[in-house]
Formats: structure tokens, C-alpha cells, sequence
């Protein structure tokens, strides 16, 4: 198992000795680190630079309303060994700030602009940085956890009459085949 | 009316003096032909119109991905009469394919705008109909009839090239029939129309009267 996984051992200590990190090897071409955001960029740019991770595959945003913070995961690749690196950060939720990349990947940039509007997330020194995708919002952010969509589709726009009674499907097959529901799914319930 | 023969047949000098409306919805003021007369000349009139229908090539959401397959050689809208024109003014049919998100209502509202009469609307697949699976979504209109005026609506997601194909004959009969066309009847509503469209689109920077 271990030689099977020489090259994402290697990449992970080569990391683990350069920078403050805890990561571990998900599966096989797979690496997942997490770092301090003040450490992203120049992670970045050493897995592009030093060791030819040249490929930004995803930039992607997770919001934990629980803790406070959103979460920034940074996917980048190596065509050469093909290992997938995955670099996870947590900045604040309230005052939320991240370093602007695009100086790495010019990619980076319609990631940042989108965040910017979605999230709310400000990257200082962002190109463009204005209305992308949204028109006219004048709501938080409404990729956010607390935007409650269903609300505000109510509010704004006027809905055909019929929908109110739309059947739970999950609820509808319980009654019909007598199969119970998980508890984890029942918070996901329409109602 | 001024005086036809016994025919029915209005004059040279008539025709003339009157402004010829062909729109099959408007008053009947600038008429120049008797009831059967004029009965003729819509039949023939709808007739023509209902088998060369010029769709706009603009698409809006996921539904635009049947169109290729419903006008290539499979399914051949074109035997219909059915194909596309370039831009709003040579088209007849605003083709609505799927959900239709504020940012884009204001621009079809533009192209609506900006065809000629007769002209129809035909929405495509649930989302136009009830906000199909994005009912909650905090972008998309739930109900396209309340900003724009529909003529067929073709329910499925997405509704295949033969669907399609049966809201086009729907189309063809409701023209032969007459009924079809809501130009003129967004014009008298523009009212209730352009309330329910300032509803959605927050900044509302279009001109203030079109010349129709």
C-alpha cells in the first residue's frame, strides 16, 4: 500500500516540512491539506512553481453557519503525476477577507468575482471587482446559509396557485410502502 | 364604411384611401371589406402566416438544446413552415426554452418589444409554467404569463422535438382560428404588464413609449 502511494507520501512530507500544515492522503492521487489562509497563496504558488502543480482544476466556497466561518478549497493538479491536491482554509464569516490569487492563476479571477458576489467574501485588489452574474441585488449574498431562497421566491415573485399542496415525495412513498424514514433526513423535510 | 358593389368587393380608391391593418386582432376601424369579405382575406391571410412561422434564434435556459434536434433532419420542423430568423424584427415566434432568470426577462422583454405584429409567444417546458424545479430559486420568474402575454404553452422537462412539434400545430390552428397573436393585447395592458414587470426587475431603465 505504502509504494503504491510513494508519490502522494512525497508531495505531503515535501509540504508538511515547508509549511505549518495537517493534511493526509484521501485516496489514491488524491491529497487533501489544510492550512492557515495567511499560508494559501504561497502554498500555491510553491505546488506551482516547485513542484508543477500548474493546473487551478476548482475554486470552491463552503459556508458553516455553525462555526462562524466559510470555508475555501482550492483544488489544484499535476499533469505529470497526475495527484490532485486539495487545499482547504477557513476565514471568518463575519469579516470575511481572503487573499486575491489571480496574480497566480488569471483564472482565479472569475472564481474571486463570483465568491465576491455570492458570498460576500472581499479579495483586496481583485480586478473587476463590480456586478457579475447578479442584477440589481440589493439582499445579503444569497449563496449564503442564512438567505432563506424559498422566502424570498415567495415575497418577490407572484407563483401560480396549485404548488401549496405538492406532495412530499419522501413522506408519500413512507405512507404508500410503509418505509421508514432516517432520522438525519427528516430535518430535511418540506415543512 | 363607404359604399362597396354588389360583390362585396371594396374599390381601388378604397383600398387606398384606408390603412390596411392586417393584424388579425386589431379594431376593425381601418377595414375597408364586408363581414365576408374580410372573412376571406383573414383566411387567407392565416393561412399564409401559419405555415411560414419565423422563430427567433434566441435561447433562454436548458430547453434551447431540443431546438437543433426539432429543426434537423430527424424531426424537420422546416416541413411545417417552422424555421429561424436572425433577428426580432423578421421573427413571428418568441420562443421561450425554459427557465428564465430576471437578468434575462429584461432582455426578452426588449426583444418582445421590438417585433413586429403579428407576432406569438410560445413558453417552453415547466419552469415557465409554474417555476418547475426551480420554484424556490431566488432568481428565476415562477409565471411567464404575468410579464409577457403566451399563446401556447408546452409542458414537460424538457418536452421532447415531438412536443414541441404538437405546440407548433397548436400555434398553426389558433392562428387559422384567429385567435392567436397578443400584440395587441400587451399594448392595451401595458399597464398590468409593466406593474407586474417593475415588480421583478429592480432597475427599470427602458424607454419611456415605444413607437409601435
Amino acid at each position: 500500500m505504502m509504494s503504491k502511494l510513494k508519490k502522494e507520501n512525497k508531495i505531503l512530507a515535501k509540504l508538511n516540512d515547508v509549511f505549518d500544515i495537517t493534511g493526509e492522503i484521501k485516496s489514491e492521487k488524491r491529497v487533501s491539506i489544510k492550512a492557515d489562509r495567511k499560508n494559501v497563496s504561497s502554498i500555491l504558488l510553491f505546488l506551482k512553481k516547485q513542484k508543477g502543480y500548474i493546473h487551478l482544476n476548482h475554486i470552491s466556497c463552503v459556508d458553516w453557519i455553525e462555526e462562524n466561518e466559510f470555508e475555501l478549497v482550492y483544488i489544484v493538479w499535476n499533469p505529470k503525476t497526475k495527484i490532485t491536491v486539495l487545499v482547504h482554509t477557513r476565514i471568518d464569516r463575519e469579516n470575511p477577507v481572503m487573499e486575491n490569487i489571480d496574480t497566480i492563476w488569471d483564472q482565479a479571477n472569475t472564481y474571486e468575482r463570483e465568491f465576491r458576489e455570492m458570498f460576500g467574501i472581499e479579495f483586496p485588489g481583485l480586478v473587476g471587482a463590480k456586478e457579475f452574474i447578479l442584477e440589481d441585488w440589493d439582499n445579503i449574498p444569497p449563496m449564503r446559509k442564512d438567505f432563506n431562497s424559498q422566502q424570498y421566491a415567495k415575497d418577490t415573485f407572484t407563483t401560480r396557485p396549485g404548488r401549496e399542496n405538492a406532495q412530499n415525495v419522501r413522506e408519500a412513498i413512507q405512507k404508500r410502502s410503509g418505509e421508514e424514514i432516517p432520522d438525519f433526513a427528516k430535518k430535511y423535510s418540506r415543512d | 364604411m363607404s359604399k362597396t358593389n354588389n360583390i362585396g368587393i371594396p374599390t381601388v380608391e378604397e383600398i387606398k384611401q384606408a390603412q390596411i391593418d392586417f393584424s388579425p386582432r386589431c379594431t376593425s376601424a381601418g377595414r375597408v371589406n364586408d363581414k365576408e369579405t374580410q372573412k376571406m382575406v383573414d383566411y387567407i391571410l392565416n393561412f399564409a402566416r401559419k405555415h411560414s412561422l419565423f422563430v427567433l434564434a434566441y435561447g433562454t435556459g436548458c430547453g434551447a438544446i431540443e431546438i437543433p434536434a426539432t429543426m434537423t433532419s430527424r424531426y424537420d420542423a422546416e416541413r411545417f413552415g417552422i424555421r429561424g430568423a436572425a433577428t426580432p424584427r423578421q421573427a413571428d415566434i418568441l420562443l421561450i426554452t425554459g427557465y428564465l432568470s430576471t437578468k434575462t426577462l429584461k432582455r426578452v422583454i426588449r426583444v418582445y418589444e421590438q417585433m413586429q405584429d403579428p407576432k406569438y409567444v410560445i413558453a417552453f417546458g415547466s419552469c415557465t409554467i409554474n417555476g418547475g424545479m426551480y420554484f424556490d430559486s431566488y432568481n428565476t420568474i415562477k409565471a411567464l404569463d404575468r410579464y409577457l402575454p403566451v399563446d401556447v404553452y408546452i409542458a414537460g422537462c424538457m418536452p421532447r422535438p415531438e412536443s414541441v412539434i404538437r405546440g407548433f400545430v397548436k400555434l398553426q390552428e389558433l392562428i387559422q382560428k384567429g385567435n392567436a397573436g397578443n400584440g395587441e393585447c400587451y399594448r392595451e395592458n401595458l399597464e398590468w404588464y409593466r406593474e407586474n414587470q417593475q415588480k421583478v426587475i429592480k432597475n427599470w431603465d427602458f424607454p419611456e413609449n415605444y413607437n409601435w
